[in-house]
């Protein structure tokens, strides 16, 4: 047995006893390669939150929801080999980076709001911010893309929420908190509610 | 040229070869050599941040787990490393039904295997043991077995139980898929935590044959040459006897490697096996090796399936525990049959018309809390997938060849697949489908539900064939054990033996069937 497996062994069962949850989340993160900074306009990035993510998570939960995307922009690896479909003898990769489109396009969306408004888009009105926003969507649907494939920022700040651990919470009302790993012993019993 | 020498040569690191050198190290005073193609990949200590990475991109988290110049049209899967693709299995382990080895006998289709379930028992036992399966003992006229699982089952999730109750309902009993996944710690291993990323497990609680392989090497009873393609097999000039596997050092790729054994045994899997047999091609055997039948190749099985995602009037959560799901074996164990249709049925809970989506029915766009109040509306109602591999008959012509159009680096020929059911298959093609469809429509009237949409796949899942067993020479390549016909020093384990696919996913019985192999190989040696 190697030796992470062992220490693993030692540690987890501890962690879940202890805690409920395993220890999962940890792990050597050292191998990741440095990436360069990758960054959008962060005003203009957090105008569109304030359009598209919910209002019912209130300034603070959608805050965090930008910053999720902001670390999710961050960490990306361009065109990195994806995972190997069931049944498939070809090896797929993931699209280019897709910051500087999505950049572009929050520069497009401030252009616009001067144009039209004669206002940067942040002081427009959400109506009118979300009238700019559905414009500019070329994206099909109905589905949310991965973020990675969504052509607009918009669309990929959207899909990265929705697809979220915390919206799934919010909207059935319960803390099922999907991909967490935690013991396997109360999977029988309703989730409980939230904030419960 | 380096020349490696051992008693036993295993070509081929995947879950069927692991497990057969655990069992040769366990019977036979013999020293072990196992050569594999590919690489080591993701190392333990690594996979919860590559699980991370797949959660969030999508991401391969198995690192260099193929080889780029090895592929070939119609391949199941991709992937070459040490572990083979057990590294980044699902882990469900159900086994065959009795019917499998007896479709001519019982149901006047296809052919018998030259061997029985009750044969084969004992080694489904002995697998479940060594890997550590949890499970359910099903309703026993289903689910026949001798012993217990060696774990507890995975427990219902809230989901499951009310599907199961659903299927009880439409008069089907569901019981708990078996998994190679731990469910109170294992033989090393953690247990399971539902981290919901089976494919990539965190824990480790989902059994890899790295962890039986790093053991071997431990204690001495395997030496592991990674990064190394056999390209053919040789064979004695005045007999019949294989001499050497002749490799590359895929790291030296000038570099040929010789391997020198008493005994072969290939554990390629069902694409590479027969391809190297057919790669190893002389003037002395120039349709390749333990062809004499003509068969290597051929026959090439498994089971494509049919789904059907079924809309019902529960308040369910998916996320809950989304890998686990429920099985039943009613329709692989239909007793006697006027037309042949078997298949098996399994149950899960799926997002499926439970999404988020920026899009109305209309197709309208929908920002903010319209997103939720769309999406919390579809919540009310539940969405199961049900899902039924299909039994059926391989084609002689459901073959796997040389193709000349696609090379490696070497210019040996890449393997071309192609499968073809039989024609009493093909007969049946349309009544299984619509048998299928009335179970589904039952199934969703029985939980005054309604069938969303149904799917019939075009792939075969679980492959296997290209080596099939029997008795006679002259219509099969090996015995029962795997021994070729025609090279009483050669095996082929696992997957290609395989006579017909069943209606189970495969894994299970490919490795039951290379360890009795093992069990027999191991004869021919002082035993410990
Ligand atoms: C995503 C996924 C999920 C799956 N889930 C399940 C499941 O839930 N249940 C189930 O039963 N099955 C499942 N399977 C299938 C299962 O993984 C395979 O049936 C099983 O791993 C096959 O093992 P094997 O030993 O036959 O072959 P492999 O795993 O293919 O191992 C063969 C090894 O031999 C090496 N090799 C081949 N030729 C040569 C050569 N010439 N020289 C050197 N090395 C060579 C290869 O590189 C490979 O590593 C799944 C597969 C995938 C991809």
């Amino acid at each position: 047995m190697s030796t992470g497996r062992r220490d693993f062994l030692k540690t987890s069962t501890a962690a879940v006893t202890a805690a409920g949850l395993g220890g999962c989340e940890r792990g050597d993160r050292s191998v990741s390669e440095p990436r360069t900074p990758r960054r959008l306009h962060r005003e203009l990035l957090r105008a569109i939150g304030d359009a598209v993510l919910p209002g019912a998570i209130g300034a603070d939960g959608r805050e965090k929801a930008i910053v999720a995307f902001e670390v999710w922009l961050q960490e990306f690896t361009p065109n990195a080999e994806l995972v190997h479909p069931y049944g498939g003898w070809e090896v797929a990769y993931g699209p280019e980076d897709p910051s500087p489109r999505w950049a572009e396009q929050l520069d497009d969306l401030e252009r616009l709001a001067r144009q039209r408004s004669m206002a940067s888009f942040g002081e427009l009105s959400r109506d009118d911010r979300r009238t700019l926003i559905a414009d500019a969507i070329e994206d099909a649907g109905p589905g949310f893309p991965t973020p990675a494939e969504a052509q607009h920022v918009a669309v990929a700040l959207m899909a990265h929420y929705f697809r979220s651990t915390e919206a799934t919470n919010q909207v059935y009302g319960v803390a099922i908190n999907k991909l967490q790993c935690r013991v396997i012993t109360t999977a029988g019993e309703k989730p409980p509610a939230l904030g419960g | 040229m380096t020349t490696i020498e051992s008693d036993i040569c295993i070509i081929g690191s995947g879950i069927t070869g692991i497990l057969a050198a655990e069992r040769l190290s366990e019977l036979a005073d013999a020293d072990i050599v196992m050569v594999e193609a590919g690489s080591r990949s993701t190392p333990f200590s690594n996979r919860p941040e590559q699980r991370r990475r797949f959660i969030a991109y999508g991401e391969n988290p198995w690192k260099d787990d193929h080889l780029d110049d090895q592929g070939g049209y119609g391949l199941m899967y991709r992937s070459m490393v040490v572990g083979g693709c057990a590294m980044h299995w699902d882990g469900a382990c159900p086994r065959f039904s009795p019917e499998d080895f007896r479709q001519r006998s019982m149901y006047g289709v296809g052919t018998d295997w030259p061997i029985s379930y009750d044969d084969v028992e004992p080694y489904y036992q002995d697998f479940e043991e060594r890997i550590g399966v949890a499970g359910e003992q099903g309703p026993p006229e289903y689910d026949p077995r001798s012993r217990p699982y060696p774990l507890p089952p995975l427990p219902l999730s809230y989901n499951l139980i009310q599907l199961r109750e659903w299927g009880a309902n439409a008069g089907i009993p569901f019981w708990t898929q078996p998994w190679a996944k731990a469910t109170e710690p294992y033989r090393g291993r953690a247990g399971c935590q539902r981290c919901d990323t089976c494919h990539v497990c965190p824990t480790g609680a989902k059994y890899t044959p790295d962890v039986t392989l790093d053991r071997l090497i431990d204690d001495g009873g395997l030496r592991l040459i990674s990064g190394t393609l056999v390209r053919r097999l040789e064979v004695d000039d005045a007999s019949t006897h294989i001499t050497r596997a002749v490799a590359a050092d895929r790291h030296a790729p000038d570099e040929s490697v010789e391997f020198r054994a008493t005994t072969f045994i290939l554990a390629g899997g069902y694409a590479w096996s027969p391809h190297l047999l057919l790669l190893s091609s002389s003037s002395q055997f120039p349709n390749g090796l333990a062809n004499s039948s003509g068969l290597v190749g051929k026959y090439m099985t498994g089971h494509p399936y049919m789904s059907a995602q079924i809309e019902l009037p529960l308040e369910l959560y998916p996320g809950i525990f989304s890998t686990s799901s429920l099985l039943s074996r009613m329709h692989a164990r239909p007793g006697p049959l006027d037309r042949y249709v078997r298949h098996d049925l399994r149950i899960w809970n799926t997002t499926v018309e439970r999404q988020a989506r920026f899009r109305d029915a209309t197709g309208v766009l929908q920002f903010g809390d319209d997103v939720m109040d769309d999406w919390r509306a579809r919540t009310k109602q539940a969405t199961a997938r049900v899902r039924g591999y299909i039994d059926i008959i391989p084609d002689r012509d459901s073959t796997l060849g040389l193709d000349a159009s696609a090379r490696n680096q070497w210019g040996d020929p890449l393997p071309r697949i192609e499968f073809r059911d039989a024609p009493e298959s093909v007969a049946l093609r349309d009544h299984t489908h619509e048998t299928m469809r009335t179970i589904f429509e039952h199934m969703a009237r029985a939980g005054n539900g309604r069938v969303l949409s149904t799917f019939r796949s075009t792939t075969m899942e679980h492959p296997g064939g290209g080596c099939r067993m029997g008795e006679d020479p002259e219509t099969s390549v090996t015995d029962s054990f795997g021994r070729t016909h025609d090279h009483d020093n050669l095996f082929v384990i696992g997957a290609p033996t395989l006579v017909s696919g069943g209606c189970a996913n495969g894994t299970p019985t490919f490795c039951a069937l290379s360890l009795r192999s093992a069990e027999e190989i191991a004869r021919a040696f002082p035993s410990r």
